[in-house]
Order: C-alpha cells, then sequence, then structure tokens
C-alpha cells in the first residue's frame, strides 16, 4: 500500500474498512477507525509502528501529568492568600515549562535523530576533514516510519495545546491513539490540531449517503490528479533530473514547469483522496491547499499552498519567538529608528528566518532543502521590504494596482518564482540544482519546441494533450472555488442521471487516460518522503 | 444499521452500472488481433503469439520468465521429434502471470505437457499487483487502456482474430557468452527456502487447473549459477513429491545437460545463450518424447506453416 492512490487503498483496504464502519454500531466506530489505523501503519511500515505507538503512549502520559500539575496549581491557588499567588504561579509555570520541555525533547528527538542524525554527521565530518582534525562521527542510517515529521508536529501541538491550556488533557488513549494515526493522514497530511479532529473521529459519525459520495467526488478527483497528470509527467522529470547535463535551458525550464505540476497535483491530488476518505466517516479534516497558483504573492502562496504546515510554523514557531522577550525589545528598538513599518519588519524577519530554516529542513535533510527554504524566505522578506516602493511606482506610473491585468502579471510572476523554487527543491543536490539553473537562465532557447526535441522525453503529443486537458479540468474548478461557486453542492442537486453520468465519465477518463500500467514508473508519494 | 442498507444498496447498484461501462470499454480497447499493430504490449507479444497458433495444435506448453525463453527452443525439438511446443515467457514473469498466461492458453489449446520453469516460483510480489493482475483479467481495458492513442473505428465492431505468432514460438535466440563463475553452484545444502504464500496458492491453483484439463505438469529448473541453488532445489522437489509432480532439476544433472559455464551463458550465469539452449533443449526433447508419447507431426499437413518457420529459425541460429 504505497501510495492513497494505490489499487490495495481505494480498492480493498478503504471499501473494507468502510463497510465494516458502517455496519458497526455508533458508539464502536471510533475503535474501527482505530484498529483500522494500526493495521494500516503496519501494513505500510511493520514492525516500525512501535514507533506510533510510543508516541500516542508518551503523548497520553504527558497529557495527563501536564493536567495533574495544572489542577494541583488551580488547587493551590485557590487556597494562597494574593501575596503568595505571584510565586505559586512562577514555580508552577517552570514545573510545566520543564514538563512540555521534557515531552516535546523526546518527540522532536526522535524525528531529529531519525530524519537528521546522518545529514548533520556527515557534515560535521566534512568540517572536520576541513580542519584536519582526525575524527569522524559514524553516519547511522536510520529507516524512517512513515509518516513520523507529520505525526509529530501533531503530537508537539497537543502538547503545546494543553500546556497553554487551550485544549484539556485527554484521558482516552484511544482517542489520542486515533487523533495521532488516523490511516487517510498518516502518511501525508493534513497536520490536524487535537480540537478539530479527536472528538470527531471517536464518537463515530452515522453513515450517509451524502458523505460517501461526498468522499468518492472528492478521491476521484484525487485520482485524477495524481494518475493522470503526476504520473504521466513522471518520465519526463525523472529523464531530465537525473541527468540535467544532457540538456538546454528550454528543456530545463520545461522540466521544471513540469515538476512544480507534478508536486502539486501529486500532493493536493493525495489531499484529495485523504480529506474524500475521512469525509466518508464523516469527519472534515482541515483543507492543506486553496488554488496556491492564484496567489499574487509569495506570502500569500504559503497562505494557500501546505496550509496545516504553515498554520503549524505560524502558530507554535513564528508567533512564541516574535512574542519572547529579547524579539520583543528588538521590535521596540527597531521601531523607534527605523519606523513603523520597517521596524516590526526587520525585527519579525529574526523569527521568520527561524521559521523559514525549519520549513526547508522539515522538508528534508539535504542542503537543497534549507537553500529552499532560504529562498522562500528571502523572496518574502524582499516583498515586504519593497512594498511601500513598489506602490509608489506604481503610483507614479497610474498603474491600478487592483485591475486585472496587474493582477494577472502578478500571479504570473508568483507562479514564476515558485517554479525557481522547485527546480532547486527537486534536484539532485544543491550543486545539481544551481547548474540547472544557470543553463535555464544563460542558454534558454525555444529550438527544443519547434524542432520537436521536446517530444523525445518520453511523453509524446498525446500525452501532452491529455495532461493539458486534465491541467485545465482542474484550473476550471480553481476558478469556480476562487469564485465561491459550491461546485459540489450544485452536482449533488443534479437528477441521478446527471449525477451518475458524471461520475462514470470521471471514472472512465481517469481509468483510460491514468498513467499506469507496462510502461509507466508512478510517482511515488513525494510528502510521504518528508 | 438500517440508515446504513440504502447507502449500501445504492453503492451496489452504482458498482454494478459500472461493471458494465467497464467491460463495455474492455470491448472496445482489447486488441482485435495479437499483432503489434493492434496495440499488444511489446513484452505479451511474443508470450501471446500462442493465441495464432490454430487451435488444439500445441503439445507442450511452457511458462515462466526469461529462464525459460533463453533455454528451451521449441523449434529444434520440432526439428528433432515432431512435436510443438510453444513458451509464454515474459521476462521477471511474476507467478500470477504465469497462471494468467496458462489460463489463456488453455483456452484454445489442449497440451498433453505443460511445463513450469520453477525460477518463478520464488519470485515475490505484492498482493496490490496479484489484485491488478486479477483486475485486468477481468476488464482488459485496465490492460489495455494506453491503446487510447491508436484507436481507430475498426476497434468498434471488429472481430477479435488472431492471426500471429512468432517463428521461434517464444525462445529468444542470444549467442552473446560471458563466462561465469560456476565454483560455487549447487553447492549440497539441507536448507529449504520457503515458498511465498501468495506463490503457494498461485501453484495450488495452476496444478487444479491442468488437472482440470487433463495436462501433465511438470516442474523444470534450468540451469542458472545465478538464480539456482540447493535450498531452491529441496523446498521444489518437495513440493514435487507432496503433488506426485515430475521435476527435473537440469541443474543437477550434468551428465545429460554438460553447461560448459565458460560458453553456454550469455550474462555470467544468468541465462544460458544459444549453444545452453541447444543442450537443454536437447535433453528436455527427447524426454518429453520418450516419457510421453507425444505424436511425431512433421508428415501432417497441417503443420506446414512450422516447417517454413523452422527455416526461418534456422537462419535466425545460423547467424
Amino acid at each position: 500500500m504505497a501510495s492513497y492512490c494505490s489499487l490495495l487503498y481505494a480498492g480493498v483496504f478503504l471499501p473494507a474498512v468502510v463497510l465494516c464502519y458502517a455496519v458497526t454500531p455508533q458508539r464502536h466506530r471510533g475503535k474501527v477507525l482505530l484498529a483500522a489505523s494500526y493495521l494500516f501503519f503496519w501494513l505500510v511500515s511493520g514492525k516500525l509502528v512501535v514507533f506510533l505507538l510510543a508516541s500516542a503512549f508518551s503523548l497520553h502520559h504527558f497529557g495527563l501529568w501536564l493536567a495533574a500539575v495544572q489542577e494541583e496549581r488551580g488547587r493551590l491557588l485557590a487556597a494562597a492568600d494574593k501575596p503568595e499567588r505571584k510565586a505559586i504561579k512562577a514555580a508552577f509555570q517552570r514545573r510545566l515549562r520543564r514538563i512540555l520541555l521534557f515531552a516535546l525533547l523526546l518527540h522532536i528527538g526522535t524525528l531529529l535523530t531519525l530524519k537528521y542524525a546522518a545529514f548533520f554527521s556527515a557534515n560535521l565530518n566534512r568540517a572536520l576533514e576541513a580542519f584536519r582534525l582526525p575524527f569522524a562521527l559514524p553516519v547511522p542510517a536510520f529507516v524512517l516510519p512513515i509518516g513520523i515529521s507529520f505525526y509529530t508536529l501533531q503530537a508537539a501541538s497537543y502538547l503545546i495545546d494543553v500546556y497553554r491550556g487551550t485544549v484539556q488533557a485527554d484521558r482516552n488513549p484511544g482517542r489520542l491513539m486515533l487523533f495521532l494515526g488516523f490511516f487517510p493522514q498518516i502518511m501525508e497530511g493534513p497536520i490536524c490540531r487535537y480540537g478539530q479532529t479527536a472528538q470527531a473521529l471517536w464518537e463515530g459519525r452515522p453513515f450517509t449517503w451524502h458523505d460517501l459520495t461526498f468522499g468518492m467526488q472528492r478521491i476521484l478527483f484525487g485520482m485524477m490528479k495524481k494518475i493522470v497528470i503526476a504520473d504521466r509527467l513522471n518520465i519526463l522529470i525523472k529523464g531530465v533530473f537525473s541527468n540535467p547535463a544532457a540538456y538546454d535551458g528550454g528543456i530545463t525550464a520545461l522540466a521544471m514547469v513540469c515538476y512544480t505540476c507534478q508536486l502539486y497535483m501529486e500532493f493536493s491530488g493525495t489531499m484529495d483522496v485523504v480529506i474524500g476518505s475521512a469525509e466518508i466517516f464523516g469527519v472534515r479534516l482541515p483543507e492543506n491547499f486553496r488554488q496556491p497558483f492564484f496567489s499574487k504573492s509569495i506570502a500569500e502562496f504559503w497562505m494557500r499552498w501546505h496550509i496545516t504546515l504553515g498554520t503549524w510554523f505560524k502558530d507554535y514557531i513564528f508567533y512564541p519567538l516574535s512574542m519572547s522577550g529579547p524579539l520583543k525589545k528588538l521590535t521596540g528598538a527597531a521601531r523607534r529608528r527605523l519606523g513603523n513599518h520597517f521596524g516590526p519588519l526587520l525585527a519579525g524577519s529574526a523569527a521568520l528566518l527561524a521559521v523559514w530554516l525549519c520549513n526547508g529542513l522539515w522538508h528534508g535533510a539535504g542542503w537543497q532543502y534549507i537553500f529552499f527554504g532560504l529562498y522562500h524566505f528571502a523572496l518574502i522578506l524582499c516583498g515586504s521590504l519593497t512594498e511601500p516602493l513598489a506602490r509608489r511606482v506604481a503610483g507614479a506610473l497610474h498603474i491600478d494596482r487592483s485591475a486585472a491585468p496587474y493582477r494577472v502579471f502578478r500571479i504570473l510572476r508568483t507562479g514564476l518564482l515558485v517554479c525557481v523554487g522547485e527546480l532547486f527543491f527537486r534536484a539532485e543536490g544543491l550543486r545539481a540544482g544551481l547548474s540547472m539553473f544557470r543553463r535555464m537562465v544563460t542558454g534558454f532557447t525555444l529550438r527544443p519546441f519547434t524542432n520537436g526535441a521536446f517530444l523525445e522525453l518520453g511523453m509524446d503529443g498525446h500525452d501532452f494533450f491529455i495532461v493539458a486537458v486534465a491541467v485545465l479540468i482542474v484550473l476550471a474548478v480553481g476558478v469556480l472555488r476562487e469564485r465561491g461557486v459550491p461546485l459540489r453542492e450544485a452536482l449533488g442537486r443534479q437528477h441521478i442521471a446527471v449525477r451518475w453520468s458524471v461520475y462514470y465519465a470521471a471514472i472512465l477518463f481517469v481509468v483510460i487516460f491514468g498513467a499506469y500500467g507496462v510502461g509507466y514508473v508512478p510517482v511515488d508519494p513525494i510528502y510521504a518522503a518528508f | 444499521m438500517k440508515t446504513c442498507i440504502l447507502p449500501l444498496a445504492k453503492g451496489a447498484c452504482f458498482l454494478s452500472l459500472l461493471c458494465a461501462l467497464l467491460l463495455a470499454a474492455s470491448f472496445l480497447f482489447m486488441p482485435k488481433n495479437n499483432h503489434k499493430a493492434f496495440g499488444m504490449g511489446n513484452d505479451e507479444l511474443v508470450a501471446g503469439g500462442i493465441l495464432g497458433e490454430r487451435e488444439n495444435s500445441i503439445d507442450v506448453l511452457v511458462v515462466g520468465d526469461s529462464e525459460a525463453y533463453s533455454s528451451i527452443s521449441p523449434m529444434q525439438m520440432w526439428d528433432e521429434h515432431g512435436f510443438t511446443s510453444y513458451l509464454c515467457s515474459t521476462g521477471g514473469q511474476p507467478l500470477y502471470d504465469s497462471h494468467r498466461f496458462l489460463r489463456q492458453a488453455l483456452e484454445h489449446q489442449s497440451p498433453k505437457v505443460v511445463i513450469l520453469e520453477t525460477n518463478a516460483i520464488f519470485r515475490p510480489y505484492k498482493l496490490s499487483d496479484y489484485l491488478a493482475s486479477r483486475a485486468k483479467s477481468l476488464f482488459s481495458v485496465l490492460r489495455y487502456h494506453d491503446r487510447w492513442k491508436a484507436l481507430t473505428v475498426n476497434d468498434l465492431s471488429g472481430p477479435m482474430g488472431y492471426t500471429w505468432t512468432d517463428d521461434l514460438k517464444g525462445y529468444r535466440y542470444n549467442p552473446k557468452a560471458a563466462a561465469a563463475d560456476a565454483r560455487r553452484h549447487m553447492l549440497p545444502s539441507e536448507e529449504m527456502q520457503e515458498i511465498p504464500p501468495l506463490n503457494r496458492v498461485c501453484l495450488r491453483e495452476m496444478l487444479d487447473l491442468c488437472e482440470e484439463r487433463g495436462a501433465q505438469l511438470i516442474l523444470v529448473s534450468t540451469p542458472s549459477t545465478l538464480n539456482w541453488n540447493y535450498p531452491r532445489h529441496n523446498t521444489i522437489a518437495a513440493f514435487a513429491a507432496e503433488n506426485g509432480l515430475t521435476y527435473l532439476d537440469l541443474n543437477l544433472m550434468t551428465d545429460k545437460v554438460p553447461i560448459d559455464w565458460k560458453t553456454d551463458t550469455r550474462d555470467k550465469g544468468d541465462h544460458l545463450n544459444y549453444s545452453g539452449a541447444v543442450k537443454v533443449t536437447g535433453f528436455l526433447g527427447q524426454y518429453l518424447k520418450q516419457t510421453f508419447d507425444l505424436p511425431d507431426n512433421r508428415m501432417d499437413d497441417a503443420y506446414a506453416s512450422w516447417h517454413s518457420a523452422l527455416l526461418r529459425y534456422r537462419n535466425t541460429v545460423s547467424g
């Protein structure tokens, strides 16, 4: 079950769980999902399921520990005189913080060790070698449990929320285990908060025709994105990125655009399957994408792309850092010297830098990922710094910034910047990325498109045509969503003959035009590797 | 519970209609001939050549992976003994595909003997691949969906007719030589290598199918230093004894099949080359002829095409 779009998942596992869920009394449905989730993890990762179980166990334990200390604090505060209260609060705050730090160290430390130990050791060894020091650290090679980057962030958010008092510690270990390991989201997210899904998952929602059909609709749409578009582009992308020196700037640019398209279709398509799967069980997972390629700036792009990761970083890294004592002081000082726009911006950029370093590293242990994070940090910072100048220039040139042509220009500019970032993201190392970028800028020609060389990359004219058709379908759906048209509800109101005809047409579209079987290599779930 | 019945009933209705649509699409997408120009995939083309053979004209059917198509030459057996055989072999053939080819061939042929080359028995595969293969057998649109690029009006109404067959009858000629180090080949051992559970199920189904169709299933391990060893031999010998099957391990029959690992392999012991195949086929042809009393069809006019194929085969192997 390597992917949510595999036959084993969509054709066997999910239907079997749906059937069990539907015939089980409502009060036990949460347990069905729990059993299915840990079976799923075991089928995908085998004995590495112990990592997830250990994480869930410690989450339960630390949550209760924090709650017990908070209760004790409440009791003591109620009994204490006013002058004593401050000291009690401070003492308990220190205690709570120590427990939280210990819990976070355990969870995030496991992630850091398994995912980054090899990267850090290898780089440290390189540094030691450069200084001609006669030491070398062993470079470990750990096997990563699938989805560890996702469920660790969920676990951390639960612990911090309990510490902050925004959620109550859960006494039910089953509910926590299901919150952490719910099978549709365990491989690629979305990264949910305890308050968003835990209760809905555990209580077992009624099984309805509406949820079933809406869930299936969403799954089908996701499969179209993944199987028709992302998988069909795979052969071209693999060919160019594995041997970039063999291709000129035009082909490199084509591969860059194709990869950006593939990444979006694969990830957002998988999210459609994931959210659709949860919808069948009556559970609404948070959206991870909101038409990101309609963004007019990089900052907006990140509010529409991998939304749950962005909000996680915002809530648990950016805000706490911005609100920390040293940064508050820095903001105040900068505001006095640089004014109300640049002052807070410059001070806030320190927190922003931390966020983007974490974002880059979260995606993988490699310098190209760090570069990817810093690239987006630089773009967002530049965007904010130059905003007053851009307004002034637009005003001087009498450009209406809200007019359609200017909006289109900004959308295209953002899309291009995103594509360049993804080139580095996909390249096999930072050096390869830089060399591809250089070739694309200095050696760009339209020759491969006029002499037909672009049709010799594993995709013929038919392939490009069908990809274009599918992309246009996704684009049309995106435009309707942007305009707030409730497309699925509108379809749901149609006569059964119309509805079913649309469903059958969509299924046949995927079956016939999907890139599977002999001659195709489906793209591995890209985000599951993070 | 009651609230579940309506959605489940509606779902069943939806799926039934979907199956009907997929069957209709399967008819449309199914290649109307087994020729490459009609959309047969490269790998399946040669193995599928058996569909172009006259009905009930094949005496021995061989299924298995590349070990089979590198080691057994049907035209040599025809030339020397006059019985017909065909190899439904593909590279890296999983056992469920061996089963599929067997099922497909037995729809039009009634061979006396079915040979299973044993290397495929140890090739593990994923449950999802097996299910996909089953689904593709049920709805051939899943196998041939890529034909949308080349569909013509004939696909709408054209009848199925298989007219193409392979002159080498599934054998793939390769004269290259790359010597193998055979010093550790077939070192005696008491160990056994387990057959993957899904393959056990598949083997049982193949066994039942052959029994049902009155064909004798025999297991043959063709020589290979890289793929065959004693633990595998022990397992297959035990399986054959358990099920009353004939088992020929040509890796151990060095007196009858004297493979010279310096000259008879094309890729350092992985597969045999033409000279190795001549040795294997020489023994196997004689064994099959004597053991199963296979007919000599060389004087039968109905097999005229085999004579012309033999001439082309001779041209091919004479370089």
